[in-house]
């Protein structure tokens, strides 16, 4: 008998997600002169950051039209857009050009703080960018006679420190950052950060350049704790860092690419998301993940609907849409990440039996025992902190 | 007549020119996201661009002009047999030439990932010849990201060398065998001066591309191998340090600039094409 997800375990589950370094930087830099040009010349006009409506008025009739949805790559099920557009009527205009937290952040701020549209309804950004928009007003709240399924949300997830209650942001998938690695290549079981910076695997590791997902593991290896992180101990993990990268150990800093690379043998240790190993280990079934002995983090990737929304009640249908658990699991199904609502074992055993045991889809007590999240960082520190590590990703 | 063009210059040039000026001797304050720039001749920001990153910025010109030597080597025969040699078939040629530019850069650069990969059988073959070492590779290594760099711009060395030498009235290259001239001397004393506006335009539009390049860098790079672009790029997308990135685009710029006059001095020409 499969084993429920017990929410309890799952609770340390919080906070986190991808960033595709060379490709999208690379269009988003080419696409973005003039956004950049736009951000440098306005010197001194006072940027108002617009307060929010938090609740835009709901006459309470049904939604219609198009619905914008901007959301990462290879974060959909093949059929579930279509399906959802037979069954509300809709017209969805599905993008996958969110390629990278604070690029999207770069791009969209300006737009956002002029209150101009931003070409899509709904945004899937990590739980940590969620909070900084609300902070600056830029989110609508996700109405609750719209979102009745949000009573299936994991009860962890639902209280949350990063917005309590989910007034305005619903989590999408979760999932841990750890280590992926080619057990062909290396030749034995990986197990710890050490393991990173083995001599025989030189120039063949990749880390990521996003900072939280990238220093994370390595400052819990240091036996630095996340729940208050100090720019003392973030720098002790940068150096270790920035000493393995003069070696010529790392190879490069990543955002999603680092898929590719482990795939084609230029790679053969990453850091990596679960849910991407789990999709890798389809073609080669000797990639393994494994969270490091000394620990590894977590993200929450989760639905927001700016206040540049042109249609917020298509938004909440789409939210509620996928919070039912039977389209849910079709959503799992195909990413493979850890589910954002409870007792899920069922609906997915019913698709694919034995993928509720699959130990990425529901990890194991030890597993979750293994895992830190991030806390809700003040602005100055995600700014010190992204500055620190920017200067050996950069560099 | 230029009307259209001076004005498309005037705001697609000199505004963001000075935009971009005045942001690299701003100072930032306010919020951090959302931050207010004050431009108060703060040329510290060059200071601590140029400190900082000297590394990258040698490097970055140590690649373009290596990419650049290597894409004149490269394409002068070619461009030559094209002008002289190939009679009919010169469109076909051009054509050719062309081509592979139809794809998109960033496929192009990286299709190169997927050819040089560790795994591939570029890399196998030039180990069992025993080019490579057993644990040698070519991609993440400098060779990589000169040989995308000098692939990727090797065609705005090849079509101002071919104008340049199709021009060349061949009665010039009869005469100076009348003269006696060998093909070395030939070349040497007809050919490269006249062809010498091609080379210079070329170098130009290769290396100063080339200097900023930064997807090269990303793709088929390592750690080892960061451009200034990819410094700059994560000054504006991760850090945004708007200053500092404005501050480094500035240097870059300059650098550029007296490299330019230098060269187009020493080749003797003011004149740029």
């Amino acid at each position: 008998m499969a084993k429920d997800i017990d929410p309890r375990l799952i609770a340390q589950l919080a906070s986190r997600r991808r960033f595709i370094g060379g490709g999208a930087a690379a269009a988003a830099a080419l696409v973005l002169g003039p956004s950049f040009l736009a951000a440098c010349s306005k010197s001194d006009d006072s940027s108002g950051t617009a307060s929010g409506p938090a609740t835009p008025s709901d006459d309470g009739s049904p939604a219609t039209g198009k619905l914008r949805i901007s959301n990462w790559p290879l974060y959909m099920a093949d059929g579930f857009v279509a399906a959802f557009q037979t069954a509300t009527g809709l017209t969805v205009d599905y993008k996958e050009d969110f390629n990278d937290n604070e690029e999207w952040f770069a791009k969209n701020k300006e737009p956002l703080s002029r209150k101009q549209d931003i070409g899509a309804d709904l945004v899937v950004p990590t739980q940590f960018l969620a909070a900084r928009l609300h902070g600056l007003g830029w989110l609508n709240d996700i109405s609750e006679s719209r979102w009745t399924n949000k009573k299936n949300m994991r009860p962890d997830l639902l209280n949350a420190a990063a917005d309590p209650g989910r007034k305005f942001s619903a989590p999408y998938m979760s999932g841990m950052v750890g280590l992926a690695y080619n057990k062909a290549a290396t030749g034995r079981d990986i197990t710890k950060i050490d393991d990173l910076w083995d001599p025989a695997y030189k120039g063949k590791v990749s880390l990521f350049s996003d900072m939280q997902d990238g220093l994370g593991m390595i400052m819990l290896s240091q036996g630095s704790s996340l729940d208050d992180p100090t720019i003392e101990n973030l720098q002790k993990a940068v150096d270790l860092v920035k000493e393995q990268k003069d070696k010529g150990q790392i190879r490069r800093f990543t955002g999603n690419d680092y898929a590719d690379d482990l795939a084609a043998g230029n790679i053969v240790i990453a850091q990596a998301y679960s849910g991407d190993v789990v999709q890798l280990q389809k073609d080669n079934p000797d990639l393994q993940f494994v969270v490091p002995e000394s620990g590894g983090t977590t993200f929450v990737d989760t639905m927001v609907i700016p206040y540049t929304t042109q249609n917020q009640k298509a938004a909440e249908e789409w939210i509620n849409y996928v919070y039912d658990r039977p389209n849910y699991a079709k959503l799992i199904a195909a990413t493979q990440y850890v589910p954002v609502l409870s007792d899920m074992t069922d609906e997915l055993n019913k698709l694919d039996p034995g993928l509720a045991s699959n130990a990425l889809i529901n990890p194991a007590k030890a597993t979750l025992d293994k895992l830190q999240s991030w806390p809700a960082l003040t602005d100055e520190q995600t700014q010190e902190f992204n500055t620190a590590y920017a200067a050996v990703t950069g560099a | 007549m230029v009307l259209p063009a001076l004005a498309y210059l005037g705001v697609f040039y000199v505004v963001p020119f000075f935009s971009l000026f005045r942001t690299s001797l701003s100072t930032m304050g306010g919020s951090i996201y959302l931050p207010k720039l004050t431009f108060a001749w703060d040329f510290s920001n060059y200071g601590d661009a140029f400190s900082m990153y000297r590394e990258q910025i040698f490097r970055s010109f140590g690649y373009a002009l290596t990419a650049t030597v290597l894409c004149l080597l490269l394409a002068f025969p070619l461009a030559y047999v094209i002008a002289f040699k190939a009679g009919r078939y010169k469109n076909l040629l051009l054509g050719l030439v062309i081509l592979p530019f139809f794809v998109t850069f960033l496929i192009r650069t990286l299709a190169w990932k997927t050819i040089l990969a560790d795994d591939g059988w570029v890399v196998d073959a030039l180990q069992w010849v025993r080019l490579l070492p057993p644990d040698g590779r070519i991609l993440s290594t400098a060779g990589a990201v000169i040989g995308g760099l000098t692939y990727n711009w090797i065609i705005f060395m090849i079509l101002p060398l071919y104008v340049s030498l199709e021009k060349i009235d061949v009665r010039l290259l009869e005469a100076s065998r009348d003269l006696y001239a060998n093909n070395r001397r030939m070349f040497g004393k007809v050919i490269l001066p006249l062809a010498l506006p091609g080379v210079l335009a070329g170098s130009m539009l290769v290396f100063i591309p080339s200097v900023g390049d930064f997807i090269n860098a990303s793709y088929l790079g390592s750690t080892q191998n960061t451009m200034i672009g990819n410094v700059i790029q994560k000054q504006f997308l991760v850090v945004k340090d708007y200053p500092a990135a404005a501050a480094m685009s500035f240097v870059l710029m300059a650098l550029i600039l007296a490299g330019v006059l230098m060269y187009a001095r020493a080749l003797g020409t003011e004149d740029l094409v």
